[in-house]
């Protein structure tokens, strides 16, 4: 715990020894198995029932669509990828100012809080074609929709966040003669860090989602623009590249929050390393 | 140093009384408390859960306002944080997300102080207390014991020449408890500081103390103030002679006379007096 101590070499090779062997190998491995046998049981589902391509392309084609078709999904990715930042860039700072108002002002607390919750319940699939008649059919609906859809995770995590200072510490800090800036880049806004991260990771996936519908309901660009296209079309392949193309986006901007995290919070509980506990 | 000597007092408390707001109406925590503290004193308040000591040191520091009364430390009269003091509260409170040096430095960082003049002090401060060597860990990495002493350290860095501490020792084993008292009276030998010490310990307050300070139950009041005339330093040993018996009976006796605590074996009852 305290003091490290030197673990002799005998002990050190009787656990090696003793670990099975699922034990000893690294993590990504696991869930890159599972696809892949995925995968394969897919492909040879596919051929050995003779389903039609139409139906459902075996991943072999889906491969072959995603190479062929690697110009166009780019395009249309990088259009996508831009609502869904900036509608991601959106729900931020509007977001986290919004939930310091909450914390520190009890009228808006009481004002806002309830309106926040109702505004999440109207879906925004409805309000959508609203969003295309104001604003017609370009970027700006993605990203409001994207945003509508996003920022409230962020809100109800910083609220969390900011309510989870200790008593002690604000009394530690104003003994110190700090002022309200001080107290917040000190001490509310490091405590609250963690779950500020929480909830951009979920408003990421979320803001995915919103600029995809988005774009289902008037768009001349973009994967969800593809999406329709290719379903027109009855163009099952290129439907499922798109779909890899828009998941492969959606993973790698989870990720960069998870990079984000892992810098950011080199001392949390979350990321220390996991020991005979469990997997918890 | 013992009793109130003929100069200033550091600390002045008059006729201090604490009313708080509950659901179940006002209480109140402090009725008409008033003393005096002499620079460089160890005072000790004990007192049992709820008397209102805890509320006595935050309405010292500024942390809380008074109902009634006034508190003045030096020519100071207490309305707001007061800054020129160190606190140490029953949870080490250091900042996760800091280093155990960054969290010593915090201190100077709020004050404006110029950190590189005081870095050579923190890391002389946590030799002081044996955490050299753990300057840079994080304070997931400590033990309680050790996050304790940081948060000391903390707390005299900046030289204040008043230290509040709250049952600092409260959240910590036996045996590391009975070091860091050992480890705090080295400090206060070496540094003079005045020092108001809450604890729940009658041990504890007669073996680091020049006076102690016996509180009632709530409403809290003084109920005795008794001078610790035993040399210093003190070693471990002092705890077993008589005359450190002698001050924790009077102390007992006290609280025996109140009420707080009720020794029924010489009376052979069953019944059990809430």
């Amino acid at each position: 715990m305290a003091e490290s101590t030197v673990i002799p070499a005998a002990v050190v090779a009787a656990r090696a020894r003793r670990a099975p062997w699922w034990t000893r190998v690294p993590d990504f491995v696991y869930p890159l198995a599972a696809i892949v046998l995925g995968l394969l049981v897919w492909e040879v589902a596919c051929a050995l029932f003779k389903v039609p391509l139409y139906l459902l392309p075996p991943p072999s084609r889906i491969f072959m669509g995603l190479f062929a078709n690697a110009g166009l999904l780019l395009n249309h990715s990088w259009t996508t990828l831009q609502e869904i930042l900036l509608g991601f860039l959106a729900s931020i700072v509007v977001g986290i100012p919004l939930a310091l108002a909450i914390v520190s002002f009890r009228p808006v607390e009481k004002s806002v809080y309830p309106l926040l919750v109702g505004s999440q319940v109207v879906p925004k699939i409805a309000l959508a074609p609203l969003f295309v008649v104001w604003f017609g059919f370009g970027t700006p609906p993605k990203v409001i929709v994207a945003f509508l859809i996003a920022f409230f995770p962020i809100v109800i995590d910083s609220v969390v966040g900011f309510r989870s200072v200790e008593l002690e510490k604000l009394y530690l800090i104003r003994s110190m003669g700090a002022n309200w800036f001080q107290v917040f880049f000190k001490v509310r806004l490091p405590q609250a860090l963690p779950n500020i991260l929480g909830g951009l990771k979920i408003s990421i996936t979320l803001a995915v989602v919103g600029a995809i519908v988005g774009e289902f309901i008037g768009a001349d660009k973009g994967l969800g623009r593809l999406l329709l296209i290719a379903n027109g079309n009855m163009d099952t392949v290129l439907l499922f590249a798109a779909v890899t193309a828009l998941t492969i986006m959606g993973i790698l901007l989870f990720l960069a929050i998870e990079i984000l995290e892992r810098i950011l919070l080199p001392w949390h509980v979350s990321r220390r390393v996991e020991n005979l506990t469990g997997t918890m | 140093m013992t009793g109130s000597g003929g100069a200033k007092p550091l600390v002045a408390a008059t006729d201090v009384s604490k009313v708080y707001e509950t659901r179940d109406g006002p209480v109140l925590a402090l009725d008409r408390v008033s003393f005096t503290v002499p620079e460089g004193q160890f005072l000790s308040i004990v007192g049992p859960s709820g008397c209102g000591k805890s509320t006595l040191m935050l309405l010292i520091a500024g942390l809380l306002p008074c109902s009634d009364g006034t508190i003045a430390v030096g020519d100071v009269r207490i309305d707001r944080p007061y800054t020129n003091l160190g606190i140490v509260f029953q949870e080490a409170v250091l900042l996760d997300w800091r280093r155990v040096l960054d969290n010593l430095l915090l201190q100077i960082e709020v004050r404006h102080l110029d950190k590189r003049a005081y870095r050579q002090r923190a890391l002389e401060l946590l030799a002081l207390v044996g955490l050299q060597g753990f300057e840079h860990k994080y304070p997931y990495e400590l033990s309680g014991g050790m996050r304790q002493r940081a948060s000391i350290c903390r707390a005299l860095v900046h030289d204040p020449p008043l230290l509040l501490m709250d049952e600092p020792f409260g959240a910590v084993d036996a045996i590391t408890r009975d070091q860091l008292n050992l480890d705090l009276q080295h400090i206060w030998l070496q540094t003079r500081k005045t020092v108001i010490f809450i604890t729940h310990s009658i041990a504890e307050a007669v073996f680091l103390s020049d006076r102690v300070m016996v509180m009632s139950a709530r409403p809290g009041r003084i109920e005795a103030q008794i001078d610790i005339d035993l040399p210093r330093p003190r070693a471990f040993g002092v705890r077993e002679t008589p005359e450190f018996a002698a001050y924790a009976r009077q102390i007992r006796r006290v609280f025996e006379a109140t009420g707080i605590i009720r020794d029924t074996e010489g009376e052979r009852t069953t019944t059990f007096v809430d």
